[in-house]
């Protein structure tokens, strides 16, 4: 980095500006961590109070137990649903994103608009149908109800983005191994695909995200109370109990933790994945 | 086409689609059937079992002559769209002008600016409902500034409940579309700046003669996807005040949810996924041909 960008002694001026909209952002989670670590009455009563004493009963998951359902159910919910559909998600993206890059077919030209056309619709248009579709095929409320959506959701997105990682790898290579007598899945398994691992973890990570954070969907098909993700569980824990928000904040911490633990360790993936799908093909 | 030559290419074909079935067989059942059913719906009257009845274009006619949640919702859903986008391109960009000065720590406040789009809107949204409340974090702050005759039920007052949830999302997603100007700003070739400074052009001037002009592209791209993004907006809406107080905050999203699950109206809700669809075709046309896809798609 050079100085001219870098703007000599104005770091000064800058820093009061960042820190604020940094504190801005920050502030509230810092808020949720510190008041779930307190008793709700102390939370009405000094509201920006440190906590006294680590309170840890909030995350006692009985406090929200509604016959045998707490917030546990909700987090195993999630972890499941988020895991199958990553995995399943992962495989075929890669598989397509593939032959978009590297193989040819009649009609890859449509298909490649079609994708792009498919990342700016809106998933909420297509919830009645899907809806119907689901309840036909008696998933409702069955975790293959919500992964498979997901997976289809998600789909455009990853292989537009793993293509852009396929497409670097030197066809040279491919046509050495073929001489050498590996098939088409062999070049695709052994030689292209582990050197794609950047894309791969960039596209489990975003979808993880995707996935664990997705609300409506999970709204309309996790009809029964046992099935429910944690978003969707949060919703109903507000609505019967008028918000003991003691508990409210400590499974909203919980639910987050996954997510901010994530992006601890992979932010960097999270963020040129992000810029790298949509920016440039 | 020799005949070697012809076997090659349907060998290649067959591979191609092989690769392709599994993400074929997943967009047809769960994106391209369901979109064509929502297509049709509208002009359907039908409660989800039993016969759908073919109605015309009642269901438009009655939403849009006699539904006036209809229109507060197409009216908040534009607001939401366009005070968001403006609102996170704007600080999105200032902040990446700043990131990008590589002051020390700018990977720090990279990362914290960042760090909000990677939790749930349910969570953001429900930390704000508490920031919010008639007892919460701002009434308290604004009683100790002794401000308190500014104290308002943020979320339950008509007046102030659809801003709270706008100025919620630019919280949000700021941190979002500044990812995209850095990316775009590292693409700057250095010289540029250099040359300017030895110029003697002053660091604003640089933003405004240099990187606003370069970044251009960045601009309209990101500017769409926002767009995308906020048209449909739902959770938070519903998750900060399911759309009242009194239908102040109904957005489509909201508006499409109670008509078809809990007024149990598919083919009357379907009317309003059928516009959101429209303009979602029109956006994203609009960002495939500035984003360079079909630039993309000739290259190959």
């Amino acid at each position: 980095m050079t100085k001219a960008k870098r703007g000599g002694a104005s770091g000064w001026l800058i820093h009061p500006l960042l820190i604020v909209w940094a504190l801005l952002q920050l502030y509230p989670i810092f808020w949720l961590i510190i008041s779930s670590l307190k008793p709700s009455a102390e939370i009405q009563a000094h509201i920006f109070a440190l906590p006294r004493s680590l309170y840890l009963d909030n995350y006692n998951f009985g406090v929200f137990n509604q016959r045998g359902i707490t917030i546990a159910t909700y987090l195993v919910n999630s972890a499941i649903v988020t895991v199958a559909s990553i995995v399943i998600l992962t495989v075929v993206s890669l598989l397509a994103g593939y032959a978009i890059a590297k193989l040819n077919g009649p009609g890859k030209n449509l298909i490649i608009i079609l994708l792009v056309g498919m990342l700016g619709i809106p998933v909420h248009s297509l919830i009645i149908p899907l809806y119907y579709f689901i309840a036909k095929a008696h998933l409702l409320s069955n975790f293959w109800g919500l992964i498979l959506p997901y997976v289809a959701f998600y789909l455009p997105f990853s292989i537009l983005l793993l293509q852009t990682y396929f497409r670097d790898f030197p066809n040279e290579i491919i046509e050495a191994a073929k001489i050498d007598g590996c098939n088409k899945f062999r070049v695709f398994s052994s030689i292209v695909m582990p050197v794609s691992m950047g894309g791969i973890s960039t596209v489990l990570i975003i979808n993880f995200l995707n996935v664990w954070n997705e609300f409506l969907f999970s709204l309309v098909i996790m009809k029964s109370n046992a099935a429910k993700t944690l978003p969707v569980g949060l919703m109903s824990f507000r609505g019967q109990y008028n918000v003991d928000w003691g508990p409210m904040l400590a499974a909203m911490f919980l639910a987050s933790l996954p997510p901010i633990v994530f992006y601890l360790v992979f932010h960097q993936n999270i963020i040129k994945g992000m810029t790298a799908g949509s920016l440039k093909g | 086409m020799t005949r070697s030559a012809r076997r090659r290419y349907l060998q290649e074909s067959a591979t191609f689609y092989a690769f392709m079935l599994p993400a074929i067989l997943f967009i047809l059942l769960f994106i391209v059937y369901p979109m064509i059913h929502s297509l049709i719906l509208p002009f359907f009257q039908w409660k989800g079992y039993g016969e759908a009845k073919f109605i015309g274009l009642r269901n438009f006619k009655t939403m849009f002559t006699e539904d006036e949640y209809f229109w507060t919702a197409l009216k908040n859903s534009v607001l939401f769209s366009l005070s968001g986008t403006v609102g996170t391109v704007l600080i999105g960009f200032v902040l990446a002008v700043f990131v990008d000065l590589k002051i020390r720590f700018w990977r720090m406040y990279r990362f914290f600016f960042f760090l909000t789009v990677s939790v749930s809107v349910v969570i953001t949204g429900l930390l704000w409902v508490k920031i919010l409340d008639p007892f919460g974090l701002l009434n308290t702050v604004l009683g100790y500034l002794n401000l308190a005759h500014l104290q308002k039920v943020w979320l339950g007052d008509t007046s102030t409940a659809m801003p709270a949830i706008i100025l919620t999302a630019i919280w949000q997603y700021s941190g979002f579309t500044m990812i995209f100007f850095l990316a775009g700003m590292q693409s700057i070739d250095e010289e540029i700046y250099e040359s300017a400074m030895i110029d003697g052009a002053s660091k604003t001037r640089r933003v405004f003669s240099i990187t606003i002009p370069l970044l251009k592209h960045v601009f309209s791209v990101v500017t769409m996807l926002q767009l995308i993004f906020s048209f449909k907006v739902f959770d938070q809406v519903w998750v900060m005040t399911k759309g009242g107080p009194a239908g102040a905050t109904e957005v489509l999203g909201t508006h499409l949810y109670t008509d078809a699950f809990r007024l149990i109206r598919f083919g009357y809700a379907s009317v309003i996924a059928f516009i959101m669809f429209v303009v979602a075709i029109i956006f994203s046309s609009v960002y495939i041909k500035i984003s360079g896809y079909t630039r993309t798609i000739q290259r190959i």
